[in-house]
């Protein structure tokens, strides 16, 4: 893979000579970009069989072989459907909020390393840049809300920004541990930080681990999901900010709620499950078994084991009273985010940090 | 002390995984869903589903229009005229059901002394344009001779409670 | 004329638009939006000069966080534009020798050699780490403006909660700690009550049959 990729790099450089620099940058994007998109339809299919099995039910499975066909039949649906702008909406702002909100969680991928060195943009600050990105996806939320002219929209958009910037705190000090425990912004360098140990024991969700679920937890809370989606609470303002959408507009909101957990999951595994180490590396037997499984593979396993959370948490918990959300993100996860950055800067001095 | 043991509780998140230790044993349980079009429940001999009217062996209509389905129909869905036949008999000449106004309460067949209109087993019809559903005596007396053999055997299963 | 420079004046037209309508536009909403267009693109000229820890922050803060809960406060406000500009012409000029003041200082200290400022980025090598030099710096030489800045935000976020913090006695507002820390036990009590009493409920239909 990463051979093929050279040879194609050297023979675009011959073939373009400074006008590769752009093209090139443009197909390492839609390599990155192609299976994100994949990876969100099927985890459209994933959501729906794992709430199934949950529920003892079998899921969809009349398209194609075991269902696997839905998602490729749910968005020719949505792709043929009328894109409705209602009549007292702004309508350009209508347009631009579903791009918005995709954008920042597609940008965010750039500094994600899949593997040691397989990252698009090695930036130093690539944990900065991820919050900053993953902040703004808040602005097609609201935007859509406004736009809509609908009460419905604009209650969903204020909950959703409101659940948004609340829960960014938290998430925001939990890296801060991280981040003291790497000494290093760059995530490649994260997960560098994590290989000291023996395999999984030398990850920081050991020394980190209560700022790994309120991570998740947060995380969670970002993306909008169950038991969180008091954005989308069908019950009380049916689906939220996106009910005025349709069609294309409707499955674009969808793509980039999908597209954000994937990279939250993938954020939790570079900064707290070794990214694409090898949770077995230097253990006895197993050790030796999987050390020639490739680092994309671990990661990819890391985040789908992610994901599966996110549908599990789905499966399982009643959503969230609205006070009792922002009682939670202000007054147990902030304090307690505090409390572990000054614990851990703590420990990091005394002769016990083993990490 | 108590109040002290359930905040660390809390945070340990012990409840949050006792539920979700639930959902994911229920997540390998054997799933139960009937997948309908290639399996299918099983139903009563007492199901009632679509109407039907039977003939004797002979080929003879049974029913002798006396009215009481009509009668007793709660959503006033049997619509029946009488006259006399050239042999002197008295038969129907209209017996309609509109199915759906039908509630499918079963009083028709209950009340019929000669086992003329009964419901079958039949729940897998439709139709396509408002008046399809509206039963005339010949759709009646079809739907009954399609599946005489099953009425039969229904009726003879139930015989003993009636 | 390099890429570079192509995109500085790039990023620095769609700045200077974008403030021009923040002050223009008719709708508050667009207005705010606009500045947050300016902030992104400021950022890039940021991350132009190699100050990518400076740009993402002003991204993550300013556009993030700051300009979202503006957009909420404009979002829900009913505001009158004939009331807004009836006193323009009057306040014109106050508000143009600001501009005009500001102008001046800028110009003066971008202008003037021996400060420095504005003029070539320093260009430094790749693993110069720009993030760690903003550390240093702020830890060690600028420790105490940085913590005096600190306290200051402190006292007027601490000012803040207490103008618009009032204990009211009338309200009933629900303790959620309290709510969710219920357990079963404290609101349920089970009592086993046999479904039918046999020895008694003999006896008393016989003393109603007497």
């Amino acid at each position: 893979m990463m051979e093929l990729l050279q040879t194609l790099q050297l023979l675009g450089q011959d073939l373009l000579g400074p006008a590769w620099l752009p093209v090139w940058t443009a197909v390492k994007i839609m390599i990155i970009i192609l299976p994100i998109m994949g990876g969100v339809a099927y985890l459209t299919l994933a959501e729906r069989k794992v709430l199934g099995f949950m529920q003892i039910r079998p899921g969809p499975n009349r398209v194609g072989y075991w269902g696997l066909l839905q998602p490729v039949a749910d968005g020719l649906k949505l792709l043929t459907k009328e894109f409705i702008i209602p009549n007292g909406s702004n309508k350009f702002l209508f347009v631009a909020a579903p791009v918005l909100a995709l954008t920042p969680a597609l940008a965010a991928w750039a500094v994600v390393p899949f593997d040691d060195g397989m990252i698009l943009a090695d930036v130093n600050a690539g944990l900065l840049y991820l919050l900053a990105m993953t902040s703004l996806g808040v602005y097609g939320i609201i935007i859509a809300g406004w736009a809509s002219n609908s009460k419905y929209a604009f209650l969903g958009a204020l909950r959703s920004a409101a659940q948004i910037v609340s829960y960014e705190l938290a998430m925001g000090f939990a890296l801060v541990c991280v981040l003291l425990a790497a000494q290093s912004m760059n995530l490649g360098e994260i997960v560098r930080g994590q290989s000291h140990g023996t395999g999984m024991l030398g990850w920081y969700w050991i020394p980190l681990f209560p700022m790994f679920v309120v991570y998740f937890i947060a995380g969670v809370a970002e993306t909008n999901r169950a038991p969180f989606d008091l954005a989308e609470g069908e019950s009380e303002i049916v689906a939220g900010f996106h009910v005025e959408y349709s069609g294309m507009g409707f499955a674009i909101f969808f793509l980039a709620e999908y597209a954000n957990m994937i990279l939250i999951a993938a954020m939790t595994s570079v900064m707290f499950l070794g990214g694409w180490l090898n949770p077995f590396h230097g253990w006895p037997v197993l050790g030796a078994m999987t050390d020639a499984i490739p680092g994309l593979i671990w990661m990819l396993g890391k985040m789908s084991a992610m994901l599966f959370i996110f549908l599990w948490f789905r499966a399982t918990f009643p959503r969230y009273r609205y006070d009792q959300l922002m009682r939670l993100g202000w007054k147990v996860f902030i304090p307690l985010t505090l409390i572990w950055v000054v614990v851990v800067a703590a420990w990091m001095q005394t002769p016990y940090w083993l990490w | 002390m108590n109040k002290l043991i359930n905040f660390f509780k809390s945070f340990l998140l012990l409840e949050l995984l006792k539920g979700m230790s639930v959902t994911g044993k229920y997540f390998f349980a054997r799933h139960i869903t009937v997948e309908y079009p290639e399996e299918k429940t099983p139903q009563s001999f007492r199901f009632r589903g679509l109407h039907a009217q039977r003939r004797y062996p002979n080929g003879e209509e049974r029913c002798i229009g006396c009215k009481l389905c009509e009668a007793v129909c709660p959503a006033l869905a049997i619509k029946i005229e009488v006259a006399e036949r050239a042999d002197g008999s008295r038969r129907t000449t209209q017996y309609d059901i509109d199915l759906t106004k039908c509630i499918f309460c079963g009083f028709c067949e209950e009340s019929c002394p000669v086992d003329a209109i009964v419901e079958t087993r039949v729940y897998e019809y439709h139709g396509e344009k408002r008046g399809d559903l509206y039963y005339t005596k010949e759709m009646l007396l079809a739907v009954g001779d399609k599946h005489e053999e099953q009425i039969a055997k229904d009726r003879a299963a139930d015989a003993k409670y009636r | 004329m390099n890429f570079e420079t192509i995109l500085f004046y790039l990023f620095a037209a769609v700045t200077v638009f974008a403030a021009l309508r923040v002050i223009t536009a008719r709708n508050p909403l667009h207005a705010v939006l606009f500045l947050v267009l300016a902030f992104v693109s400021s950022a890039g000229i940021w991350l132009l000069l190699e100050a990518e820890f400076l740009a993402i922050t002003l991204v993550l803060v300013y556009v993030g966080a700051v300009m979202v809960l503006f957009l909420f406060v404009v979002m829900m406000l009913d505001i009158n534009l004939e009331q807004l500009r009836k006193g323009f012409w009057q306040w014109l000029p106050v508000g143009a020798m600001l501009a005009a003041l500001i102008v001046v200082q800028m110009v003066y200290v971008l202008g003037d050699k021996t400060t420095g400022a504005g003029m070539t980025a320093v260009r430094h090598a790749a693993d110069y780490d720009n993030t760690k030099e903003l550390g240093r710096l702020i830890y060690t030489d600028y420790v105490y403006p940085f913590e005096l800045a600190a306290v200051l935000l402190l006292v007027a976020m601490v000012a803040a909660i207490a103008l618009t913090f009032r204990r009211r006695r009338d309200t009933k507002t629900q303790d959620i700690s309290k709510q969710v820390s219920v357990k079963r036990n404290d609101r349920v009590r089970i009592v086993s009550v046999p479904s039918v009493k046999k020895q008694e409920a003999t006896e008393s239909s016989a003393h109603v049959a007497e």
